[in-house]
């Protein structure tokens, strides 16, 4: 009686089991198609040497592809760019962001509708932005250098070699910031309020509640946001490429960037790739130690 | 006074933030011939013919195709993620499947620079055929918008009371009548974020447009960049402002009605991811 049921049980299981593989198999399907495939194909290129009269029959060739990208100045001050990019950027919006969402939340919590004319520039794509920042900085129809003029009698060249950095970064970080303040906003409101009563009752000052007792509470937030922030930064293509493209002398070129143009312009195929396959690394490394970090803390609290 | 300063300090943020979209918007109703001579941010004579030269279909703009390459491969990106998220979904937050390793790599994704399968998908699109097509580039927009589509997804049936499930099992529902007739209508606002986010993002995606069109399948934002790149040095800047304003207009109010749901999902999707 009692293996019967032992059975039925097993049975029925074994059904559910095949029900759920059923209901999660389109989707992988679909990720081993769109993402799968090219992985594949992207471990083979890299290490094959291909260009476009070849293109289905590469030859295997070894390491040559990752060779002439390590060995390529161009691709180290792409990476340098992105790395750069990339931290400052997120330093920026999280700074800011942190600000805002602390010192106008008594405004915001009454009044939430002021929430949206601060999320607007995250709407807008980040292509149409750099495009409008063309508009904005131009030397004669863009309102930001005719007030310059008009206050201090000159603008400086926002674009050209030494400047463009800064002012990319300025754009991306006036776009961006709103995502940092809205986690921290947030994060803000979900402070119990006990907590602060708590503190209250210690006699703590509103400096000390912010430093002992909000920011600490706020951590894995601001971590979450600086990491997602910063690989958003670093992998930046479209409002770099709208505004500048590559810059002045390639000042401006981030590692997408770099990709971009190695396979469409010049043609380098097994070059575009084996950069590829290394930005690919680094992401995924970083990622591996962002976890790793994460589940020793987690046992750490344990 | 400190509440005065709370006010001056958001102000100042929303026009600084937003000072893109803002002058914008002011140079797209001016005439070139007040913009030569005033290109700050207020407006002496509002003219609206910088929108009527917008809709003109000519050989350098086109911007009903644009929008229509832009709509059509949107809906198929935010629709068709929704289609294979859910049941996954589904299956992850009740079967527990797949919970150690599909998870995290679809929700990793969301950290990968999309740029290095770019390469292969060209290829592979050039092999069979969906180079610049609409149908080509909605199906890469899906993959942009898959992973945040199963996180906010799977939060929101974790949500859901799973005595209704059993309940539902024990009046001898299958499993497929459960998840569409008990958790759908549940988590209905949830589909309906996730939807509308998804149609955002796959509207403000610049990447794969750029790669993967060249002529039938352009979207918006592509079009846009081809029209200043058209211009040379010659922009006329009310035109190009009225050709931006009407890109970024559906994205833009489509946030703004959402905001509330917008600003609830990105914050889920960067915690719970």
């Amino acid at each position: 009686m009692r293996a019967a049921e032992k059975t039925g049980v097993t049975r029925a299981e074994k059904l559910r089991r095949r029900e759920w593989r059923g209901l999660v198999s389109p989707m992988v399907l679909f990720l081993l198609v769109f993402l799968g495939f090219p992985t594949v194909v992207d471990v083979v290129y890299s290490l094959s040497r291909v260009d476009f009269q070849n293109l289905r029959a590469p030859q295997l060739a070894g390491f040559e592809n990752y060779g002439a990208v390590l060995s390529d100045p161009t691709f180290w001050a792409a990476a340098w760019f992105s790395l750069r990019f990339g931290v400052i950027t997120a330093a920026a919006e999280c700074l800011i962001g942190l600000f805002l969402a602390i010192f106008l939340s008594p405004l915001i919590a009454k009044r939430s509708a002021l929430m949206a004319p601060l999320m607007l520039p995250l709407m807008v794509a980040p292509a149409m932005v750099g495009l409008m920042y063309r508009l904005v900085l131009n030397e004669f129809a863009g309102p930001v250098p005719y007030y310059l003029y008009m206050i201090f009698g000159n603008s400086p060249a926002f674009l050209d070699a030494d400047t463009a950095f800064w002012t990319l970064c300025v754009v991306e970080a006036l776009q961006w910031t709103p995502f940092a303040f809205l986690l921290f906003y947030a994060a803000y409101q979900a402070i119990p309020e006990e907590a602060r009563q708590a503190a209250q009752l210690d006699g703590a000052s509103s400096w000390q509640m912010l430093t002992l007792i909000e920011l600490p509470l706020m951590a894995p937030t601001i971590a979450v946001a600086v990491f997602i922030r910063f690989i958003d930064g670093f992998r930046v293509f479209d409002n770099v490429y709208t505004l500048v493209g590559a810059g002045p002398g390639g000042v401006t070129q981030s590692l997408s960037i770099y990709i971009y143009k190695a396979f469409f312009e010049q043609g380098t195929i097994g070059k575009a790739i084996a950069a590829s396959i290394l930005l690919f690394l680094t992401s995924f490394a970083v990622l591996a130690g962002l976890s790793w970090l994460a589940a020793r803390r987690r046992e750490a609290r344990t | 006074m400190i509440k005065a300063l709370r006010w001056i300090v958001l102000v100042l943020a929303v026009l600084i933030l937003n000072l893109p979209v803002i002058a914008t918007l002011v140079t797209s109703f001016k005439s070139s011939a007040e913009l030569s001579v005033n290109p700050g941010l207020w407006i002496s004579a509002p003219t609206l013919e910088n929108y009527l030269g917008v809709l003109q279909v000519t050989d350098r703009l086109n911007i009903y195709g644009y929008l229509a390459n832009s709509f059509i491969a949107s809906a198929i990106g935010s629709v068709l993620a929704i289609l294979l998220a859910f049941p996954a979904a589904y299956a992850l937050a009740r079967g527990g499947f797949g919970q150690k390793l599909l998870m995290p790599a679809v929700v990793n994704l969301r950290a990968v620079p999309l740029i290095i399968f770019a390469i292969p998908l060209y290829m592979m699109y050039q092999w069979v055929g969906l180079l610049d097509t609409q149908l080509g580039l909605g199906l890469i927009l899906t993959i942009v918008n898959l992973p945040l589509a199963l996180i906010i997804l799977v939060n929101a049936i974790l949500e859901v009371p799973i005595e209704l499930d059993e309940a539902a099992r024990i009046d001898g529902a299958s499993t497929w009548a459960i998840m569409m007739r008990v958790i759908r209508p549940v988590v209905r606002s949830a589909l309906m974020t996730a939807l509308i986010f998804g149609f955002i993002t796959a509207w403000n995606e610049f990447l794969f447009g750029l790669m993967m069109t060249t002529n039938h399948a352009v979207p918006m934002t592509v079009g846009a960049s081809f029209f200043f790149a058209a211009s040379g040095g010659g922009i006329q800047w009310g035109l190009a402002s009225a050709v931006m304003i009407v890109g970024a207009l559906p994205p833009s109010v489509l946030g703004m009605l959402m905001y509330r749901r917008i600003s609830g999902s990105l914050t889920t999707g960067a915690i719970k991811g």
